[in-house]
């Protein structure tokens, strides 16, 4: 790779009208638009996600509160799960990917711009859908609203017996159309990661970051179709007459939890190898070394992507399956923990003997790290089947799942919202606001979920309304709803930083944190071309065998 | 996506830089399936309208990129901004000598079949041991296999028949017991090289006593019945007598220099990599 061949202004932009941009974003095909609309998306629904949260546990704040009432409760925790997974944490997966893996793979843009456009477009619209039932749901019964029956939906909560209106067929009808929008990404990821790699990038020396990616996106596509056929199946079930999922006509009820963890759990891991991809990016370059053991960290990939379609009963034990099913699952179980482990030592490894700096990135990252270890411990304490029925359905259970998604994805999305910020923006963002950021989301994380797991070992069972006096969780439950206004203060920080350094920040250049990967080549904002001259490359690190002529890491890969 | 380029009489150069065109199709077949799905809960007048956006969505992005695909071309100018660092020097180890700059450590592994071997081994002195326990204690020659593979027939270890021959429960703990001892020989194999003193002790001893501590808090949380069936003095004695066992028939198998720095396909045989020496020139022999 050449410095000159990588390095190109932007051209000059003559001053246009609101409804000129407005049209440039909305007809956009260019990946790093698309990618910012994919970000802006979710900070919007996390922001409803997170307020719906914090509803919640107001209402749980003290024993036998009334701040909601039990129609309306049943409602948020249902738009709150459905609305993180699909609408927050999925739109900021595809948002990371879509702006960062052409410019990491040194391509101009993803393999299929315009499929790339529509699969936005059916997710951002598959969201409205959702909210719309909120004044669209109440259909010829007058009993409808927002989606009652959980983000799992489980049969024969959603049939027309339990579910009058229309509000569970836009759960349904709003995950099918968002659905389409993933698979669409996921097959567009693949074909870039595939197909668009500049010269000399062969698949062992691409970033971790496009290994992750690729990995995730297989898995979309192996585990959202199911699902995607699981709701056709289940609109079939209320309008015209099947019985796939009622247990008196000959159907199964447990079909439907098959279908929904067979998509449910590869669902975690869709979530959370684009986390490991920000970490594995982050955490080198704040240690000052190159990521350790990237062969094997490319094996745990792969090995989790394999490993994760095989555990989804796991989520099923207190159901009743055979011994034989229990053993599988507990074992599969068992198993994933083993790559899962070795990645974490990796970035330990990583850290070790290096100058780490200590930068907001890098401090979510580090806090990733031991959170998302806690939630790996908990989540094989479940894995044993007799421990998992006797928590099964517990606040211990919403205190693990939280970890994972919180603990580790979250802090590890924000992490990356710090380190390419400047790429995006062109603008340093607020280090001391980041830090503000960081602590005030730690301590709130701490409060709320580490305290979640004990009203969950003392029998508090998830989604109850209310409880009585004198049993335990009083206290704990306090606890937790304070947590989540330190959470929410957090998050405040963080878009306060975003806008303040979108406007007001310093300056960040097209390199500011000496690293090594291609995106840090190119202008930031990168030029709507992203190389003027697609880039050639030797190494995992280009960026570095240019900084270091005399030591390259290509003569030692 | 194609470039252009063009001199321009100041000496810079300026490329067109083909990309694909601006279009709104997408989102308006984005829209109009999403109306065609919403009018199943609203109204068919609904779906009627998404259908027809859809269908204009279509064939719009048809028109697009059939025959050819439309593209915009896109302007720049080179400018050299060269990459650097505010770190140029590189910090190395100081026992580090040249030849050691970027080593691969541990410089000499176990191969493979090592750690098959110390497995195997390690798994006849398990079984063993496992087996006389059986016959001392007088619950029979088959009960630490019924037990291993007690989680696979759950109610048969509170029976009078957890001492008597099962073939299938031969058979499964077979299968496991083979399974887990060639993992933790392979284990062995990998690890003892970088175990910097006593590996023996540490990997013979230490390690299966931590193990069995680790195994005996939680089986009672996962399986108590199990957790009674278990002699813990004779389990900590099995698996030391694996670590042992393993880590000496590991230990006494040649070592050989690691490969890591070789490319995968040249480790996994798929090529053969000629020699290069870079003080001989640099040239391969």
């Amino acid at each position: 790779m050449s410095t000159e061949s990588i390095a190109w202004p932007s051209t000059p932009v003559e001053s246009r009208s609101f409804v000129d941009r407005l049209h440039e974003w909305i007809a956009t095909v260019d990946h790093k638009r698309l990618g910012i609309l994919y970000m802006i998306y979710a900070l919007v629904f996390l922001m409803i996600a997170g307020i719906e949260a914090t509803v919640i546990r107001i209402q749980l704040i003290r024993p036998h509160n009334d701040f909601v009432s039990p129609q309306v409760f049943n409602r948020l925790f249902t738009m709150h799960g459905t609305t993180m997974i699909f609408f927050v944490i999925m739109p900021f997966l595809f948002g990371f990917a879509n702006y960062l893996m052409p410019l990491m793979i040194g391509a101009r843009d993803m393999a299929f711009p315009r499929l790339n456009a529509f699969s936005f477009w059916m997710t951002a619209f598959g969201g409205l859908l959702l909210y719309f039932s909120v004044v669209g749901a109440n259909g010829l019964y007058g009993a409808g609203n927002a989606p009652d029956v959980g983000w799992f939906a489980y049969a024969p909560l959603t049939s027309r017996t339990f579910s009058i209106g229309h509000s569970t067929d836009f759960w349904t009808l709003a995950l099918l159309v968002s659905g389409v929008g993933s698979i669409g990404t996921a097959v567009n990821i693949i074909a870039t990661v595939l197909c668009l790699r500049c010269p000399g990038m062969t698949l062992a020396k691409m970033p971790l970051f496009a290994w992750l990616n690729l990995v995730m996106a297989g898995l979309v596509i192996l585990c959202v179709s199911p699902l995607t056929a699981a709701q056709m199946m289940l609109v079939i079930d209320r309008y015209l007459g099947g019985h796939f999922f009622d247990t008196q006509a000959g159907g199964s009820a447990v079909i439907w939890m098959h279908f929904f963890w067979v998509f449910g759990h590869p669902e975690v891991y869709v979530l959370v190898l684009p986390a490991f991809a920000f970490a594995s990016e982050i955490i080198p370059v704040f240690s000052r070394k190159p990521i350790f053991g990237y062969p094997v960290m490319v094996g745990a990939t792969v090995a989790i992507g394999f490993i994760s379609m095989s555990v989804w009963a796991h989520h099923m034990f207190t159901v009743g399956m055979s011994s034989a099913a229990n053993n599988f699952f507990v074992i599969s179980t068992m198993a994933i923990a083993v790559p899962t482990g070795i990645k974490i030592f990796n970035w330990l490894a990583t850290m070790w003997g290096g100058k780490i700096e200590f930068k907001t990135p890098m401090l979510f990252c580090i806090a990733f790290l031991f959170q998302f270890l806690v939630a790996g411990l908990t989540g094989i304490m479940q894995g044993a089947a007799p421990f998992d029925w006797h928590l099964g359905n517990s606040y211990f259970v919403v205190a693990h799942f939280h970890y994972v998604i919180v603990g580790g994805i979250l802090f590890c999305f924000f992490g990356a919202f710090y380190y390419w910020f400047p790429k995006m923006s062109g603008k340093m963002y607020s280090e001391t606001l980041g830090k503000l950021h960081f602590w005030l989301f730690l301590i709130g994380f701490h409060l709320t979920f580490d305290f979640m797991h004990i009203p969950g070992l003392l029998g508090m069972p998830r989604r109850i309304y209310t409880y009585e006096p004198g049993r335990g969780w009083d206290t704990w439950n306090l606890i937790v709803t304070i947590g989540v206004f330190f959470q929410a203060a957090g998050i405040l920080v963080f878009l306060g930083n975003l806008i303040w350094s979108y406007f007001r920040g310093k300056v960040a250049g097209n390199d500011p944190w000496d690293a090594w990967t291609l995106e840090w080549s190119t202008n930031s904002p990168p030029p709507v071309y992203n190389f003027a001259s697609i880039p050639e490359v030797k190494s995992r690190r280009p960026l570095w065998d240019l900084k270091h002529p005399d030591d390259p890491d290509w003569e030692y890969e | 996506m194609s470039m252009d380029t063009l001199a321009r009489p100041d000496g810079q150069t300026k490329k067109t830089i083909e990309m694909p065109a601006p279009t709104a199709w997408p989102i308006i077949l984005a829209f109009g399936l999403t109306l065609v799905f919403a009018g199943l809960v609203t109204s068919s007048s609904v779906s009627l309208l998404g259908a027809i956006l859809a269908m204009s969505g279509a064939v719009g992005w048809f028109r697009d990129v059939l025959p050819h695909e439309k593209h915009e071309s896109v302007s720049a100018i080179k400018t050299i901004s060269p990459v650097s660092t505010s770190r140029p020097r590189v910090a190395a180890v100081e026992w580090m000598t040249e030849e050691l700059h970027r080593a691969r450590l541990p410089l000499e592994v176990y191969p493979i079949r090592a750690g098959v071997k110390g497995g195997m081994a390690g798994s006849v002195a398990m079984a063993f041991l496992a087996v006389m326990y059986g016959i001392i204690s007088g619950r029979g020659m088959w009960y630490a296999i019924n037990v291993l593979a007690a989680g696979f027939f759950p109610g048969r270890h509170a029976l009078a028949q957890i001492g008597t021959f099962q073939w299938d429960s031969l058979l499964i703990a077979s299968v496991l017991h083979l399974l887990v001892s060639l993992s933790v020989g392979l284990l062995y194999g990998a690890t003892l090289p970088m175990l910097p003193r006593h590996p023996i002790l540490l990997g013979g001893l230490v390690a299966p006593i931590l193990w069995s501590g680790l195994v005996h808090s939680f089986i009672e949380l996962i399986d108590p019945l199990l957790n009674q069936q278990i002699d813990w003095l004779w389990f900590a004695l099995s698996q030391v007598g694996f670590g042992i066992v393993a880590g000496i028939v590991v230990s006494r198998q040649q070592r050989v220099p690691t490969r890591q720095h070789l490319p995968f396909a040249v480790r996994a045989g798929f090529e053969v990599l000629a020699r290069i020496d870079k003080k001989d020139g640099g040239e391969p022999r």
